[in-house]
């Protein structure tokens, strides 16, 4: 089976408040100076990938697309962890890009890279939450497509995938060629690598090719459907409120406070 | 000498600290309350490589330098002082040791099981009247035939108990002092081993301390490491790269006092305001800082040059001394700042004070690393 695993990279969302900024013109979280970290469900896509890899055996290639200088521990990490190879998309202006621009170069990407069974991807990026690319990539594919899957493995040829739902879970048959958004689970929770597989991810391929090289569909923002007017960091504020009256009143009046406030 | 870290170092460092936020800061107070032996958590550091970090991929180790080796051991002590110690101790004065001394016979038998934590190495140098004095030891290794027949008491040894591989210091030559004693790759498993009393300890609990008592034990004549009368050279040796070890320790334990002190002093409220707002704390925070700093550039620097193989010996001490006197500072100076809440065991800077202590005894006093760098200064010029 020949997976692939599109991960992104965005900066370290453990930093302190105090190191989050937005870039008034370009509307987008400042990255210089911050250390970029694999965003965190794109790490438990990989994991899922690893276990199938581990399992009943797989090639897995890691897919990024970033500025070329900066993907480079994202990744080393992933291929420490297990990935086979890796491909970069070098885009310098790929953090300013949304969804569905993703999505549209990750597609071309996929079809260059040729043989595929499975796409894998976070099911939200830890910096934007739009939770676009995977179904958007599935349908430029012409893939199936599962969102918020947890497990996956492979049984008598077919895929069965566990999908997160409301009530429970979905176990469900995959028809394959498909493209998953993995969330997180205790199943999946990524590996750590072994110190002599960082040492010896740099002996792994990795190819870089430009996005012009690429035959990405036309697209713009418009297209996208999307554009970003304003970004604004939400300002936390604090009030103290004293409740009146005995126990029993002050429950009741809690009650009331927290559906007024739509929290209840 | 510059210490650049590559981009290799920085990752095992980010992968050696989520390993020890994952399986050692939910543990640590706990391990250290019951004194109990982290066997589960060793286990999956060693999978990691943790075990055999300076071991050769050839020999079943990681591969990697002295410089990667006090990332992790600074970073394992950040969360657990006591594991560290036992894993510091397997790799440094038993891995290294024997990768430097070893036979390749002596390098396939052992560093594999090493380096891969099917066995766990110990290091017996000290004995009831030899401790700053080691090089006066009294146990004896006499020959017999093909074989060395080991007799005497070691104390103080790390691992101890559980330990598997014994590296031990004995009498083998008519001779006094360093050019008398030979080094013995010496199995539990031999008959004429035991152990003897396991030390109460103030601090570093996880880890046993115990006495070995060797009676008689037979070791095969293969397990001579390096050559007669050469012991002396090895244990000191090893010290060098164990020393290191613990200065790396002491870096972590004082890395732990200066984070935990920076988040309790801006939440810890008195007079009105949080506490971090009054100069005198925040100038013992930048004092811990810039000690922390400086430890941490000599323990860099000494690895660096033993990563070179470049004497280290004056450059060890010194990383060994300013690491463990900065550690038992901080620990100070954070139950101080921690007030009545320092004291007890709700909030863990009262085991990093007690963890702190023996970074200033163990692998060579504060005392005895003065005497070394003295020795640089003075009878070397």
């Amino acid at each position: 089976m020949d997976i692939i695993v599109c991960v992104k990279q965005v900066v370290d969302p453990e930093l302190p408040l105090r190191d989050f900024a937005i870039d008034p013109v370009t509307r987008r979280q400042v990255r210089e100076g911050r250390p970029l970290v694999i965003s965190t469900y794109d790490e438990n896509a990989l994991e899922v990938a690893l276990q199938i890899k581990d399992r009943s055996g797989a090639k897995v290639t890691v897919l990024t697309i970033g500025p070329q200088a900066r993907v480079g521990d994202a990744i080393r990490l992933a291929l420490a962890m297990g990935a086979d190879d890796a491909v970069v998309i070098d885009e310098s202006k790929s953090p300013d890009l949304l969804g569905a621009d993703k999505a549209r170069i990750l597609a071309a990407a996929v079809r260059r890279i040729g043989r595929y069974d499975l796409v894998l991807c976070g099911c939200e990026s830890a910096d934007w939450v739009e939770r676009a690319v995977a179904p958007l990539l599935a349908e430029m594919l012409g893939a199936s497509c599962v969102t918020f899957v947890s497990r996956a493995e492979t049984a008598g040829g077919t895929l069965v995938v566990r999908r997160t739902a409301d009530d429970g879970f979905h176990e469900l048959d995959v028809r394959l060629p498909a493209v998953l958004s993995v969330t997180s689970d205790d199943a999946n929770r990524p590996r750590l690598p072994k110190v002599k597989d960082i040492v010896g991810a740099k002996r792994k391929p990795v190819q870089t090719w430009a996005r012009a090289d690429l035959a990405v569909e036309s697209g713009s923002h418009e297209a996208s459907g999307v554009e970003v007017r304003e970004v604004v960091v939400p300002q936390r504020t604090a009030k103290c409120e004293l409740l009146p009256g005995d126990p029993a009143e002050q429950v009741a009046a809690l009650g009331q406070r927290l559906r007024d406030l739509k929290l209840l | 000498m510059a210490v650049v870290l590559t981009n290799e170092h920085r990752m095992i460092q980010t992968v050696v600290r989520e390993f020890a936020a994952r399986e050692l800061l939910p543990i640590a107070a706990d391990l250290d309350q019951h004194s109990r032996f982290p066997g589960e958590a060793l286990a999956k550091a060693a999978t990691l490589g943790l075990m055999g970090l300076m071991v050769p991929e050839a020999y079943g180790g990681a591969g990697m330098d002295t410089i990667a080796n006090v990332i992790v051991q600074e970073e394992l002590a950040r969360a657990c002082a006591g594991f560290q110690t036992i894993v510091t101790v397997n790799n440094s004065l038993v891995c290294e040791p024997i990768l430097r001394y070893g036979t390749e016979d002596q390098k396939r038998r052992y560093l594999p099981d090493l380096a891969q934590g099917r066995r766990l190495g110990c290091y017996c140098l000290t004995e009831p009247t030899s401790g700053s004095d080691a090089m006066a030891l009294r146990t004896t290794a006499t020959q017999r035939g093909s074989e060395w027949i080991v007799s005497g008491t070691k104390i103080f040894v790390t691992n101890g108990v559980e330990a598997d591989l014994c590296v031990v210091y004995a009498r083998s030559e008519d001779a006094p002092g360093a050019r008398g004693i030979s080094a013995f790759l010496v199995e539990k498993a031999f008959p004429g081993v035991r152990v003897g009393k396991v030390e109460k300890k103030l601090g570093i609990k996880c880890s046993s301390t115990a006495e070995l008592v060797f009676d008689g034990c037979r070791v095969p004549g293969g397990n001579l490491l390096g050559r007669r009368g050469e012991g002396g050279k090895i244990a000191l040796a090893a010290l060098d790269g164990g020393r290191i070890g613990i200065a790396a320790q002491a870096l972590g334990i004082a890395r732990a006092c200066l984070e935990e002190v920076t988040a309790y002093v801006q939440q810890r409220q008195q007079f009105g305001r949080p506490i971090a707002e009054f100069q005198a704390v925040r100038w013992a925070l930048a004092d811990m800082a810039t000690r922390l700093e400086a430890a941490r550039l000599l323990t860099h620097r000494a690895a660096a040059l033993r990563a070179a193989e470049q004497p280290c010996t004056k450059e060890a001490a010194m990383a060994k001394l300013a690491a463990s006197e900065t550690a038992m500072w901080a620990a100070h100076k954070a139950v101080q700042l921690f007030g009545g809440y320092g004291y007890i065991q709700d909030y863990p800077v009262e085991r990093y004070f007690r963890d702190a202590k023996i970074t200033e005894i163990y692998e060579g006093t504060s005392e005895i690393q003065r005497l070394v760098i003295s020795r640089h200064l003075v009878d070397h010029h």
